[in-house]
């Protein structure tokens, strides 16, 4: 069976080397992009089985990338999982609304996000 | 002129002479006094008449006198006049005060000067009015910057907290990859230290949290999602994890809750991060061997919980203290326990952003009681049983939904307020919803919007099918718009409509982090008012309140009820304690109530400026309240109403 390939959009280059460690280690094939842009470009081209998206991003926020992904016919079938310090309750709300699949406050426990993953996986 | 009218002239000024407060006094070129009003006189303690012919060296002090004669040559030299100049001058009978002088040079009619007019005003009041209008400028510039730091301070806070989040993020991350052996084996040391890694991490991002906490209630960005929830489940449902916690450390854990449920209107979250706190500082502050209850109380229109241990306790000096921020009491070795002092302020923020008390009785080396109140709400069960077999029926044929629930509590007193029928409310509530779902562009055949009603109950609930989170999320806003607007326009004001996630007690679905499956997901609408078993009114009258140790302390009385009385002093009692009150109304004062009464909550005043003393409001209920003095209450409470 093909390996899952999972999008990672994330700026913190040492959080993409951890996370990229873990969800290699389970299998996961990952590819990454350090900014909105590069990510949104990414997802169109690749169009990844998930995606790990950060929502303080440079050149797009993450917010604006999950609409324009979840909005659009061809891409809004994979699930994004929203990644971030801020927790407010707004933050998730705005989340829902854009139409993510999840979302997940950091620090985060691993164990939680790889749940999340195999949950929406499934689907 | 003729004789009549030069008297009568004279009159004039020589009234303006006699009576006017201001010192008016005429001077020749020698500054001699040519003549002076009574004012003058009155002030220097003699008749105008004897200081004719006397200058200002006769009357007051050298030093002085040379300073006027200085203003008056300036004046008759120059020929320009001074005017309204602040001098401060110390009358001889000793008071200090401030004089505006005015002095004006007097001409011949050949334009030679011959002498001065002067006038001179008493401004002392003035000059203290100017003075605490720009003490109280400085005051409040001084207020504004103040503010100004405080919320730089949390804005300071609340950035760098998420600052600090990252890193921790990946940190947690990278250690967690090497403990879970996912880059190599690992030792059974090397684990250990890393376990301690990982729960050093907890420790910050606790302190993180704690710390952006405190910064967002204080900025008040802090939203609260309310829903119905009952107070016992949600305290029953991390009673496990708190009893394996106190089994640690053999401390005795147990729970006291009422036999019935308890609805209470709040952010389950948030009360959880309350009662988390209280239990876990009971447990921390309390030595191996000790008991700890955490006890869930009924009043009349509050429940109160009550957190008491016999720990270390705290001692009078820390007391006062206790709920500030940044505040930590000694405390038991084990460092694993040290935090960075928030978590009881935040919980005061909390408690009382939802309008409920929070208090603490402690005595060192015995033990403490925390207790905090939160209002109740009189309500039904969430979801019927009708509605939940259409919703699973739903859910098994794969079509997603959304669910929108409107719940009238205390409908009686609208209906009272509005004077409309249960039906036609309804009616008209039905009528909103199909004006907001045609405006939200929701409809299609196969999406039909179903709607229960039991007016009865209050309820009137809508299942959407098919529509996306979106599509709930606009319907919900605008119904609760409308909701209000229809309330207002039937003068009702106090309505408060809510849309929040699916309550707490709710255990038809699941959620996982509060984050619905997209399938299916649940807005809520209530509306209510707070509802009061009894009946209360307002009003002052003098209670005696009878302490123990004989002592009496009279209090003015903020509201009374057929339950108990509400008031300030400025004892401090023990909750639970039992005493003694008497009382009269104004308008009856011949019968009196005496009743006996327990505490049942108490709320710390903040004290105001210049006031010296601690005040206290408590709550008292009435222990077997005799039928005739409930008769009385009853009867006045009538009346009011």
């Amino acid at each position: 069976m093909p390996k899952k390939r999972i999008l990672l959009i994330e700026d913190e280059a040492d959080m993409v080397y951890a996370l990229n460690i873990q969800l290699e280690a389970l299998n996961f094939e990952v590819l990454s992009a350090s900014d909105g842009q590069a990510g949104l470009d990414m997802a169109r081209k690749e169009k990844p089985d998930l995606i790990i998206l950060d929502l303080m991003l440079p050149k797009i926020d993450g917010y604006k990338i999950c609409r324009l992904l979840k909005f659009d016919e061809k891409y809004k079938k994979i699930p994004i999982i929203m990644f971030t310090a801020r927790a407010q309750e707004q933050d998730k709300k705005l989340g829902q609304e854009v139409g993510a699949d999840a979302y997940i406050t950091k620090p985060f426990d691993s164990k939680a996000l790889l749940d999340k993953i195999s949950a929406l996986l499934k689907k | 002129m003729g004789f009549k009218e030069l008297k009568d002239k004279y009159q004039l000024l020589r009234d303006l002479m006699d009576f006017i407060p201001d010192v008016i006094y005429f001077k020749d070129k020698q500054g001699r006094f040519i003549m002076v009003n009574q004012a003058h006189a009155k002030g220097l303690g003699v008749k105008p008449e004897a200081l004719v012919g006397k200058t200002d060296f006769d009357l007051f002090s050298k030093n002085r006198a040379r300073k006027m004669a200085q203003d008056d040559a300036h004046v008759m030299n120059t020929g320009k006049p001074i005017i309204d100049k602040v001098e401060r001058a110390t009358r001889p009978d000793g008071v200090d005060n401030y004089v505006s002088t005015t002095k004006i040079p007097r001409y011949d009619d050949k334009g030679r000067v011959i002498g001065l007019i002067g006038i001179t005003r008493d401004i002392t009041r003035r000059m203290q009015f100017e003075r605490l209008r720009k003490d109280k400028l400085c005051v409040e510039k001084k207020l504004e910057s103040l503010e100004e730091l405080s919320a730089m301070k949390s804005e300071f806070i609340s950035t760098v907290s998420h600052e600090l989040r990252t890193p921790l993020a990946v940190i947690k991350g990278l250690v967690t990859i090497v403990f879970n052996e996912v880059v190599g084996q690992i030792n059974h040391k090397q684990k250990e230290v890393l376990q301690k890694t990982l729960d050093n991490t907890e420790r910050l991002k606790k302190i993180i949290d704690d710390l952006l906490d405190i910064s967002r209630i204080e900025r008040n960005t802090l939203k609260l999602h309310y829903s119905l929830v009952d107070i016992v489940d949600l305290i029953k449902d991390s009673e496990g994890f708190f009893i394996k916690l106190a089994e640690e450390k053999n401390i005795r854990l147990k729970y006291v809750y009422p036999g019935e449920p308890v609805n209470v209107f709040i952010d389950a979250d948030r009360v959880r991060q309350v009662i988390f706190n209280l239990i876990s500082n009971a447990i921390k502050f309390t030595m191996d061997g000790g008991k700890i209850k955490v006890e869930v109380k009924i009043l009349e229109s509050k429940v109160r919980i009550g957190v008491i241990d016999t720990g270390i306790g705290i001692s009078k000096a820390d007391l006062s203290s206790i709920f500030n921020k940044f505040t930590q009491v000694s405390r038991l070795p084990g460092a694993e326990n040290k935090g960075v002092g928030l978590g009881l302020s935040i919980s005061k923020k909390l408690v009382e952003r939802h309008k409920g008390e929070i208090w603490v009785e402690s005595k060192a080396g015995v033990g403490s009681k925390f207790y905090f109140t939160l209002r109740r709400f009189y309500t039904l069960d969430m979801l019927g049983k009708s509605l939940r077999n259409k919703v699973s029926r739903l859910m098994k044929s794969g079509i997603s939904m959304h669910f929108v629930s409107l719940m009238i509590l205390n409908c009686g007193e609208f209906r009272k307020r509005m004077r409309i029928s249960l039906d036609s409310l309804f009616k008209d509530l039905h009528a909103i919803l199909v004006l907001v779902l045609k405006n939200a562009k929701y409809s299609g055949a196969d999406k039909q919007a179903m709607s229960v009603i039991n007016p009865k109950a209050g309820k009137f609930s809508i299942i959407l099918p098919g529509a996306s989170s979106r599509q709930a999320a606009n319907i919900s806003s605008l119904l609760k718009y409308k909701i209000k607007q229809y309330f207002s326009s039937n003068k009702v004001e106090d309505v408060f409509i809510t849309i929040g996630s699916l309550s707490y007690s709710q255990k038809v679905l699941s959620q996982d982090d509060g984050f619905s499956p997209s399938r299916f997901s649940i807005k809520e609408i209530y509306i209510g008012s707070e509802m009061r078993r009894f009946k209360r009114l307002s009003f002052k009258t003098n209670i005696k309140l009878f302490l123990p140790d004989e002592k009496v302390e009279l209090s003015e009385s903020v509201d009374v009820s057929e339950g108990g009385i509400c008031l300030v002093i400025k004892h401090l009692l023990k909750t639970d304690s039992e005493l003694k009150v008497s009382f009269a109304f104004p308008e009856n004062k011949e019968s009196i109530i005496t009743a006996k009464v327990r505490v049942a909550w108490i709320k710390k005043i903040e004290l105001l400026f210049g006031e010296s003393f601690e005040k206290y409001k408590v709550g008292l209920e009435f222990i077997n309240l005799e039928n005739r003095c409930k008769k009385i209450i009853r009867r006045r409470l009538l009346n009011k109403s």
